[in-house]
């Protein structure tokens, strides 16, 4: 019964999201109070129920029940529990569910916590987010129905894709499509003060929130993904420019702009109508990526849903609500009242062109993701775009906006005075040249760019700590009231220093773990021995192994440093049973922030194996990095500032609202 | 620029200033892109299409086709040389690494790399796809069009 | 019953979130900004706005006291923020003083859109996409219902469970090959005594059903491996009949032709004359050597495979009769592959069952209509077996 009523569910939630695009709307350019005031319990309705089905299809996954379409071709019964969960979104039709689950919670939460967003722009956002719940809805149950019944099912399920069976993957999809789906709320409420044909101060104050969110779990399940592709394709790579990756790339590009510009609209009432168009650009890049991973147009790592009719029902959605919205925008974004004005020099200046400089980088991940399809649907001819084209174009844009990050935040708003914002700068300008010439000092001309690099992430670093010093006048005031003053800073500013110190971590370990890796491919036969950054990694034989599901064939290397054993590393090759799909694990031990990584090619007949040794100084720091960032933007999250209107002190006491998402007051 | 100019500047200057330093980054950024377009995209070709063409020595190419069946050579230091075949013609390929998972004699395969002097590729990246009937796509079109390839789709 | 019902509260409940704030007072809600709970909306003012620009002004203080921006800037910005401040208050008065408009007509329009479109378009939709009448089937449920309401599938399922949890038990395989082979899975039926053969040893009968296995799962044909099952079951009973006679069926299908001859007449040396499998082997011997009448009982290889296991015991014979009904009614149920009607065919035709092998013939023509290749295999089979 269950089954069926979560398919019930989901049909009743069609059915609501049409009333709720409709209604709440109506209601708000009327301005009909009852009609407006529909849309919070329908949105907490619609999630509930889609949750319900949500549940409904999680049950079917744990019992079993090949009954279901979906179950029977996903799961088997012998898989381990969490696999057998992680099965609800590890395919096509629970990963849309999953996406169309965390839509409506979003709208839920606006409509539960937005108690004091004008009561006209609730409605309409609650609207615009319903035109995509339904449109999305209308998506699974005519082509992707996960909720599909076998009258006489056969008693054992087809099993799960055994690369997905990691840890990694079960939980990355969820983050990247919490960063994704969250970019609906910014895209509604973009559109919704289109439709309205009014920005208030206080929309600002509402979308950049939401905004941090959103950005804050895309950064997290990036990062996750890049880690998941380094550890588990055993290639030693950590980001290949995949069209899947850049799908999710683009609208963290993007989404990182529009964090940066809706502070100024926020502050200034600046680029009111530019931080409109990113917001609807930042979630029409997000159903890109949705559209390129789930019509198969590209036949990547991570695309496993191939089907032709699928692509044309979302690229039509994908027309609909990318088309629309900018039409939209056309008609009445010059309607819209232009905000202050104010000098190139400032931190307006400062943002804007951290603006350009993404939405630029944006667009050439952009073209070089979709130039190649492009090409073969108009030509046939088939090219490929790899790294090179990226490095060459995404990087000489990241490089000066990267420069003039520190300048941002000691800039003065309006009119600011560069000499006096160098002043304060000028420690972190003086020890990133001590870095630059340490390293040409370490490691000599060995890579001519390389402590440059170095340089630009120490003046990162050092940029952002410098700007909390100088902001307090630690030196000035003296420690003791310094610190206090540290600690009294808005979360906003340690928000602001925190991500920018990860973006200089992030920065650090691309270009130590790209400049300085150590990289040996070798036969080795067993008792061999290779040496490698001052480790001396010794192969003891392979031996097979069985897991749960799989057999493996397991390297057995020991690692010495000066003579003592440090680690044991095992990488395997594995097959797994019920698919016969073989899969390569890493051998990792990390080391501070180094990583000595080993991965295993075929076995030979004489016993000997292909190995692939790399020393990696400071990756982890490329993951680590993006943690340090999605942290400072949960620490903007809760800047107390941000909730505006808590009028009485008796709110903003109390514990359980404020330990709600941000945009909430 | 110094602070008095900023300050003295009008409502128009200003914008003209904004407008002007998008436009740069802009046109930079075009700039960028179309010269890497120009130079940093990588063709695929079939063995046919190296042997008519004749690829110039040193330009990157993406070379797809079927690995034949017994040209896999195994030798120290992870090399690896085998036969890439559209049955119509073979090149010969020597690749220094770890193969993919799914490479296999009489599968789809995809190297990236430089056509040598002495006519062999060099190939500096391999790669098969986690799927067990995966052919590269432009492998099964290529082949398609040669009417050697009876996959279902 | 209780899914109806679940259905009909699931659709009151969605219809009431949007009845509920449509039929609540205007008094109500005339001071709260939004339809959430009018305790936590009393209080909070009108127009947001004021509150950004009163905070806007706080921190512009706290930007002056760090000395962010200088005095000049910060007067300038304090006007510039008053000037916002003066105009969001006069909007909000505005709004204020606007009368709402009468709305009645549309509300009544709206509830009754709601009343009619939630129920009708969510049920008609379910409806055609849903299985209403379909239970949960939840595979242990399944697997633990009463075994006498266990279709055979399920039962092989079961015992398939308990021996993926105990693959050593051998006498598990031993019982569950011969099952397989009933169903028409010989392929699992040769793992399955492979298994056996394993845990258990090596006995004349399990090498022979094993070869017998590989050999129906390979249409007929005795490939290397079933070959090499028959001779282990030779050396460990040298007087057994069957595997000898797959052996000699397989020298026959080699086209060893004096080797053959050897083997057959070997087998018939000293046989059993009224023993079923003797007719068959003279037939091969006579053909081999040419010297044959018109054939007793005509057909290929398969037949004769399929012929042998007959002859031995009637145990057999139900076997076969089984396995070749059981391949009919699942073909006929679930359709199959080209191969497997083929199967049908030539088993009905061996069992002489010429009508029988003639109805296979026309249900695998439409069940493999759209397949050219399936459909001239199938007509060459029916040529063949002379139908």
């Amino acid at each position: 019964m269950i089954v069926e009523l979560g398919h019930f569910a989901l049909v009743l939630a069609f059915a609501l999201a049409l009333v709720q695009s409709v209604l709440p709307l109506v209601g708000a350019l009327r301005e009909d109070r009852p009609l407006m005031a529909v849309a919070a319990p329908v949105s907490v309705g619609l999630f509930l129920l889609v949750g319900l089905s949500f549940l409904g299809l999680t049950a079917a996954y744990l019992t079993s029940d090949f009954s279901v379409l979906n179950v029977y071709a996903n799961s088997h019964s012998a898989k381990p529990l969490i696999y057998k969960i992680s099965g609800v979104w590890g395919n096509h039709e629970g990963s849309v569910l999953l996406w169309v689950l965390i839509l409506v919670f979003f709208g839920a939460l606006v409509g539960l916590f937005g108690s004091t967003i004008p009561a006209p722009l609730k409605a309409a956002t609650l609207s615009v987010q319903a035109w995509v719940t339904t449109g999305f809805l209308a998506f699974l149950l005519f082509t992707s129905n996960p909720f599909e019944r076998i009258p006489s099912p056969p008693l054992e399920g087809q099993g799960l894709n055994p690369i997905l069976q990691d840890i990694g993957l079960a939980i990355h999809p969820p983050l990247l499509y919490v960063g994704y789906v969250g970019l609906s709320i910014t895209f509604s409420f973009a559109v919704a003060a289109l439709l309205l044909g009014r920005i208030d101060a206080a929309w600002a104050r509402w979308v950049r929130p939401w905004t941090l969110l959103a950005w804050v779990f895309l950064t997290l399940g990036i990062a996750m993904g890049s880690y998941w592709a380094y550890y588990e394709l055993g290639w030693g790579g950590w980001w290949f420019w995949d069209p899947v990756e850049n799908a999710s790339l683009m609208p963290w590009l993007v989404g990182t702009a529009l964090l940066h510009s809706a502070i100024v609209m926020e502050k200034r009432e600046g680029l009111k109508v530019w931080t409109i168009l990113l917001a609807i650009f930042a979630f029409s890049l997000s159903l890109l990526g949705t559209f390129l991973v789930r019509s198969g147009v590209l036949t990547s790592v991570h695309a496993f849903a191939t089907d032709p009719a699928r692509g044309v029902f979302i690229l039509g959605l994908l027309v609909l609500f990318i088309g629309g919205s900018l039409t939209l925008y056309a008609w009445r974004a010059p309607m819209l009242k232009q905000g202050g004005l104010f000098a190139p020099i400032s931190r307006e200046g400062a943002l804007v062109l951290n603006n350009l400089f993404l939405s630029a980088a944006a667009a050439a991940v952009f073209i070089g993701t979709l130039y190649p399809l492009a090409l073969d649907v108009v030509t046939g001819e088939k090219i490929s775009v790899g790294a090179p084209f990226f490095n060459l174009t995404f990087g000489p844009l990241m490089v000066p906006l990267l420069l003039a990050v520190p300048f941002g935040p000691v800039l003065a708003w309006k009119r600011g005075d560069l000499l006096a914002a160098c002043q304060r700068l000028y420690a972190a300008f003086g020890l990133a040249v001590v870095a630059i010439l340490f390293c040409y000092w370490l490691w000599g001309g060995k890579a001519a760019l390389a402590p440059l690099g170095v340089g630009l992430a120490v003046w990162l670093m050092v940029g952002a700590v410098a700007e909390l010093i100088t902001r307090v006048r630690l030196f000035d005031v003296g420690l003791k009231r310094g610190v206090a003053r540290l600690v009294g800073l808005p979360g906003s500013a340690w928000g602001t220093a925190i991500a920018h110190f990860g973006v200089g971590m992030t920065v650090l370990g691309i270009v130590t773990a790209s400049a300085f890796q150590d990289e040996r491919i070798l036969t080795m036969r067993p008792g061999e021995t290779v040496e490698l950054s001052g480790y001396d990694v010794t192969f003891d034989g392979v031996a097979p192994r069985r897991g749960p599901n799989f057999q493996e064939d397991v390297g057995l290397f020991t690692l010495r440093k000066d003579g003592a054993v440090v680690d044991r590393l095992e990488p395997s090759k594995r097959i797994y049973e019920a698919s016969r799909m073989p899969t390569t694990e890493a051998g990792i031990h990390t080391a501070g922030f180094s990583q000595l990584y080993l991965s295993l090619g075929e076995a030979r007949g004489d016993g000997g194996v292909d190995v692939r040794v790399y020393f990696k100084p400071l990756v982890t720091l490329i993951w680590i990095g993006c943690v340090v960032m999605s942290f400072g933007g949960l620490v903007s999250i809760f800047d107390r500032r941000l909730r505006v209107g808590a009028p009485t002190a008796a709110r903003s006491r109390s514990k359980s609202r404020s330990a709600l998402p941000a945009a909430a007051e | 620029m110094t602070r008095t100019d900023a300050k003295t500047m009008t409502r128009k200057q200003k914008r003209l200033t904004l407008i002007g330093a998008a436009g740069v980054v802009l046109a930079a950024a075009a700039g960028l892109i179309l010269f890497a377009l120009n130079d940093q995209i990588v063709f695929f070709q079939t063995p046919t299409d190296i042997v008519q063409k004749g690829i110039p020595h040193g330009q990157r190419i993406r070379l797809g086709g079927l690995v034949e069946e017994g040209s896999l050579r195994r030798s120290d230091d992870a090399r690896v040389d085998f036969v890439v075949t559209d049955t119509t013609s073979t090149i010969a390929v020597t690749y220094q690494g770890i193969l993919p998972d799914l490479f296999r004699e009489g599968q789809g395969v995809v190297a990236e790399g430089v056509v040598g002097p002495d006519g062999v590729f060099v190939a500096d990246n391999v790669l098969a796809k986690h799927d067990e009937n995966y052919v590269p796509k432009e492998v099964a079109e290529a082949l398609k069009d040669k009417g050697v390839w009876q996959g279902q789709n | 019953m209780m899914f109806w019902i679940s259905i009909a509260a699931l659709t009151a409940a969605a219809a009431l979130s949007v009845l509920m704030p449509l039929a609540r007072t205007r008094q109500s809600l005339a001071l709260s900004s939004d339809g959430g709970p009018a305790g936590a909306a009393t209080g909070v003012p009108l127009d947001a706005d004021v509150e950004v620009y009163r905070a806007q002004l706080d921190e512009l203080e706290r930007d002056l006291e760090r000395g962010l921006i200088n005095k000049a800037d910060h007067a300038s910005a304090r006007t510039e923020i008053a000037r916002r401040l003066l105009a969001a208050e006069e909007e909000r008065t505005r709004r204020l003083q606007t009368p709402e408009r009468s709305v009645g007509r549309s509300r009544r329009l709206a509830t009754l859109a709601v009343i009619a479109l939630v129920p009708l378009l969510s049920l008609g939709l379910y409806l055609t996409l849903g299985s209403p009448d379909l239970p949960d089937q939840p595979l242990l449920a399944r697997l633990e219902a009463p075994v006498e309401n266990q279709s055979v599938d399920q039962l092989v399922a079961r015992v398939e469970r308990h021996l993926s949890q105990n693959p050593q038990d051998g006498k598990g395989w031993d019982v569950v090959a011969p099952v397989y082979m009933r169903i028409g899975r010989p392929e699992d039926a040769a793992r399955a005594y492979g298994n056996s053969i394993r845990l258990l040893g090596e006995t004349e009968g399990r090498l022979t059903s094993q070869g017998e296995a590989l050999t129906v799962a390979n249409n007929g044909i005795i490939s290397a491996a079933a070959q090499q099952a028959f001779e282990a079951a030779v050396r460990l009973d040298p007087q057994a009949i069957k595997p000898r006679f797959f052996l000699a069926l397989a020298l026959t299908q080699d086209g060893s032709r004096d080797a053959a001859v050897a083997a057959w007449t070997r087998l018939l040396d000293g046989a059993d004359e009224t023993a079923a499998w003797v007719p068959v082997a003279r037939q091969h011997l006579a053909d081999l050597t040419g010297t044959a009448p018109a054939p007793a009982l005509p057909g290929p290889d398969a037949a004769q495979v399929d012929a042998a296991s007959r002859m031995t015991t009637g145990d057999r014979t139900a076997m076969i009769e089984g396995m070749v009904a059981g391949l009919d009614e699942r073909l006929r149920s679930e359709g199959g592959s080209a191969e497997e009607w083929q199967r049908l065919i030539r088993a009905q035709a061996v069992l002489g069952r010429a009508d029988a092998a003639r109805e296979a013939a026309d249900l695998a023509r439409t069940a493999l209509v759209d397949n050219q290749e399936a459909l001239a295999q199938i007509n060459a089979l029916v040529a063949e077996l002379g139908l």
